[in-house]
C-alpha cells in the first residue's frame, strides 16, 4: 500500500491527479455532460500515458464530479450530476436563507470524510477480496456477470423491462466481430472494419458523448440564473455538531451501496437522504433547509463513488456506467482489472487507490475557493460549448485508428444513444452489457464445456451456487424495492437529468 | 411513440435471432458461433414484445428541437465524408459555423470568431502539438 504513495508523489502523477479532479469538478458543475461521457471523450488522450497516470487522471474526473455537482445544486437549483439531485431539496433552501456557505462547506467536508473513509476500508478489504476471487472459475464469473448486468439494468431510474432490453441490446452488439472461441465472423456484413469487433471506446464515446450532446441540443432551456451571494463556505460549529451523525451514516450507506452493482453514487445519495429524514427528530424540517439533508447525501455519494472501485479493481466487474468506461480504459492500457491486478500491477492498483487520498485533499482544499470561478463558467453558453465538445470528440475518435469509418460508427452510436434517451431507455446498462458481453459469453461457454452441457453444473460449485442464490434474492428484492418506490413517490425530480 | 419503444427492439431481436440461426447454433455441449447471439436476441425480442404490449409512459415526443438534432447529425455525417478529401480545416470551420449560428442561435460575429479561433486552436493543438495524423491542408 505504501508503494502506492511513492507512485502518487511522482510529480507527473500528482499533476494528473490535480488535473483529473479539477476537470471532474468542472464537468460536475456543467449540467449536461456527465463523468461517464467526459471520461469517454478523454480516453484517446490517455493512450500515450503510462497506465498509472492514465487511470489516476480518469478516476479523478469521476470522484471530482461528485464535488462539482453539489455547487450548482446548492447555488442555482441546477444539479450538475444525477447524484446531487437530492441535494437541491435542502441545499438550495439553505442558500435562499443566506446559508449557501454552510451548505457548500458541509458538503465539501462530508464528501472528504465519506471519500476518505471509503478509501481506508477499500485499502483494507481489497486484498482479501482479491485473494478470495482468485478461486473463481468461468462458472463464478458467468453468474457474477449476470448479477452485475441485472442489477445495473434494474436499479436505474427507468422502467425495469426497458433496462433489461437495453442490456440485451448491449450484449448483442458485443457479439459483432469474431467468435471468441472459434473465431468465426459474426454480424460483420462483409466489412473488414467490423471484423475485429467494435472498439469499446467508440461505443462509449458514441452512446455517452455524442448521444448526450445530441440529446441536450433538444433541451436548451437555460437562462442565466442569478447566483445567490454567500459568505465563507464553511459550516459553523453548531451546524457541524448537527450533521456529524448524518456524515457518519452517509459514509456507511454510501460505502455499502457503492460496492453493489447498479448502486453507485446516485442511489446512495437518495437512500442517505431517506435515512436522514427517517432518523430526524423533526422530519418536517427536511425540504426547508435541514443541514443534515445536505451532509448525508453528499457524504454518501462520495463514499459510493470510491467504493464502486472495489468490484472493478478486484473482480474485474464494473458496477456502473462510469466504471464500465474505466474498465475499458484499463483494458486498453494492457492492465486488465481482476483479482490478479493487485499482484501483477501493484503500482497501478495502489497508485490509483492512494491517488484518491491525495485527490480528496485537493478537492477539499480547492473546491471551496474555486466555487466563484466555476459558477462564472456556467455563463459559457451551451450553444458554444456543444459544438466544441463535438469537435474534440470527432478528432479523438479519428485519432484512435486514423480511420473515417470510425467517425460514421461513432455518429451512428450517438444517434442510438440519443434515440434510447428519447424512447426512455437508459444508455448505462447498454454500455455496461457491451463491456461485459465478451467476458460473459466466454465464461458461459467454458462453463458449459466444463459441465458437459448440463446447466445444473452451476449448482454443484459452492461459490457459484451461493452467487445464484444471491441473484435470485436480488431479483426478489429489486421487484419489491421498485414496487415500494414507485408506489411511494412517483420519481419527482429524478426522471431526467 | 410509446409502442415504438417496444416494436424497435423486438424487430431488432427478430432479425438478430434469424442471423444467429444462420451462423449455426451448435449444441449446448458444443455451442456454435450463433448460440450466444441467439440467446441475447431472444431476450431482446421478449423484452421488446413486453414493452410493446404494456408500454411504460416514459418516452419523449419528437418536437421542433428534433430538426436541430437531424441537422447536427447530417452536418457530422458530411464532415466525416469529406475530411479525408479536403483536409479537416474547411469542414471544421463550416461545421462549427453552422452549429453555432443555426443550432446555438449565436450572432454572426460570435459565430465567425469562435469558428475560426477554434479551428486554429485545434490545428495547433492536435496537428502541431500532439501530432495526430488528421488529414490537413496547412502545415507539414
Amino acid at each position: 500500500m505504501w508503494s502506492g504513495f511513492a507512485v502518487v508523489f511522482e510529480p507527473q502523477n500528482l499533476l494528473y491527479c490535480l488535473l483529473g479532479v479539477t476537470l471532474g469538478m468542472l464537468v460536475g458543475v456543467l449540467p449536461g455532460l456527465g463523468p461517464a461521457a467526459t471520461i469517454a471523450i478523454l480516453l484517446p488522450i490517455t493512450y500515450d500515458l503510462e497506465p498509472a497516470p492514465a487511470i489516476i487522471l480518469l478516476a479523478g474526473i469521476f470522484y471530482g464530479a461528485q464535488y462539482g455537482g453539489t455547487i450548482t445544486s446548492v447555488l442555482l437549483r441546477l444539479p450538475g450530476e444525477a447524484s446531487t439531485v437530492v441535494t437541491v431539496l435542502d441545499g438550495h433552501e439553505l442558500a435562499r436563507q443566506g446559508r449557501a456557505g454552510s451548505a457548500l462547506g458541509i458538503a465539501a467536508v462530508g464528501s472528504f470524510i465519506g471519500g476518505t473513509a471509503s478509501i481506508v476500508v477499500l485499502s483494507l478489504v481489497a486484498p482479501f477480496v482479491a485473494d478470495f476471487a482468485l478461486k473463481f472459475g468461468p462458472p463464478e464469473y458467468a453468474v457474477l456477470g449476470v448479477i452485475g448486468i441485472f442489477l445495473v439494468a434494474t436499479l436505474g431510474n427507468g422502467s425495469l423491462v426497458k433496462g433489461i432490453a437495453a442490456a440485451a441490446a448491449g450484449l448483442l452488439l458485443a457479439t459483432v466481430g469474431s467468435d471468441p472461441m472459434v473465431g468465426a465472423p459474426r454480424f460483420v456484413f462483409g466489412s473488414d472494419q467490423l471484423a475485429d469487433g467494435i472498439d469499446f471506446v467508440i461505443v462509449a464515446m458514441g452512446v455517452f458523448g455524442v448521444g448526450e450532446i445530441l440529446y441536450n441540443l433538444e433541451h436548451r432551456h437555460r437562462e442565466s440564473a442569478r447566483v445567490p451571494s454567500f459568505g465563507r463556505a464553511w459550516p459553523t460549529w453548531v451546524e457541524w455538531l448537527q450533521s456529524k451523525w448524518a456524515v457518519l451514516r452517509g459514509a456507511v450507506v454510501g460505502f455499502l451501496l457503492g460496492v453493489l452493482p447498479g448502486g453507485g453514487a446516485t442511489m446512495s445519495s437518495l437512500v442517505a437522504y431517506a435515512v436522514e429524514k427517517r432518523s430526524a427528530a423533526d422530519p418536517s424540517r427536511f425540504g426547508r433547509g435541514a443541514i443534515e439533508g445536505v451532509a448525508g447525501p453528499e457524504t454518501a455519494n462520495n463514499a459510493a463513488a470510491t467504493s464502486s472501485f472495489i468490484p472493478l479493481l478486484v473482480l474485474g466487474l464494473p458496477a456502473n456506467a462510469t466504471m464500465a468506461v474505466l474498465f475499458g480504459a484499463l483494458t486498453l492500457q494492457g492492465v486488465p482489472p481482476g483479482p490478479s491486478l493487485i499482484d501483477d500491477h501493484p503500482d497501478v492498483f495502489w497508485g490509483v487507490i492512494d491517488s484518491m487520498y491525495i485527490g480528496n485533499v485537493f478537492l477539499l482544499l480547492f473546491s471551496v475557493p474555486l466555487i466563484g470561478i466555476f459558477v462564472r463558467l456556467l455563463r459559457v453558453r451551451p450553444g458554444i460549448l456543444a459544438p466544441l465538445t463535438m469537435l474534440v470528440t470527432m478528432i479523438g475518435v479519428y485519432s484512435i485508428r486514423n480511420n473515417v469509418f470510425d467517425l460514421f460508427l461513432v455518429l451512428g452510436l450517438g444517434v442510438i444513444g440519443y434515440g434510447m434517451k428519447k424512447l426512455g431507455f437508459e444508455p448505462g446498462p447498454f454500455v455496461l452489457a457491451f463491456v461485459l458481453g465478451d467476458i460473459l459469453e466466454s465464461a458461459f461457454r467454458r462453463s458449459m464445456r466444463m459441465f458437459g452441457g448440463d446447466l445444473t453444473g452451476f449448482l454443484h460449485r459452492p461459490i457459484a451456487a451461493s452467487l445464484l442464490v444471491f441473484l435470485v434474492g436480488s431479483v426478489v428484492v429489486v421487484s419489491v424495492f421498485r414496487r415500494y418506490r414507485n408506489g411511494k413517490h412517483s420519481r419527482p425530480l429524478l426522471s431526467r437529468r | 411513440m410509446t409502442r415504438l419503444a417496444g416494436v424497435l427492439p423486438a424487430l431488432l431481436g427478430l432479425l438478430a435471432a434469424w442471423g444467429a440461426i444462420a451462423l449455426g447454433l451448435g449444441s449446448v455441449t458444443d455451442p456454435g458461433p450463433g448460440l450466444w447471439p441467439f440467446v441475447t436476441a431472444v431476450l431482446l425480442l421478449g423484452t421488446g414484445i413486453a414493452i410493446a404490449v404494456r408500454p411504460p409512459d416514459d418516452t419523449e415526443p419528437f418536437c421542433r428541437g428534433t430538426a436541430g438534432v437531424l441537422l447536427a447529425v447530417a452536418g457530422l455525417g458530411g464532415y466525416a465524408a469529406v475530411i479525408e478529401h479536403v483536409g479537416f480545416e474547411i469542414p471544421t470551420v463550416v461545421l462549427l459555423a453552422v452549429w453555432l449560428r443555426f443550432l446555438g442561435a449565436e450572432s454572426w460575429v460570435v459565430t465567425v470568431v469562435v469558428a475560426l479561433l477554434a479551428t486554429t486552436a485545434a490545428h495547433l493543438l492536435f496537428i502541431a502539438g500532439l501530432g495526430v495524423p488528421l488529414p490537413h491542408l496547412f502545415g507539414a
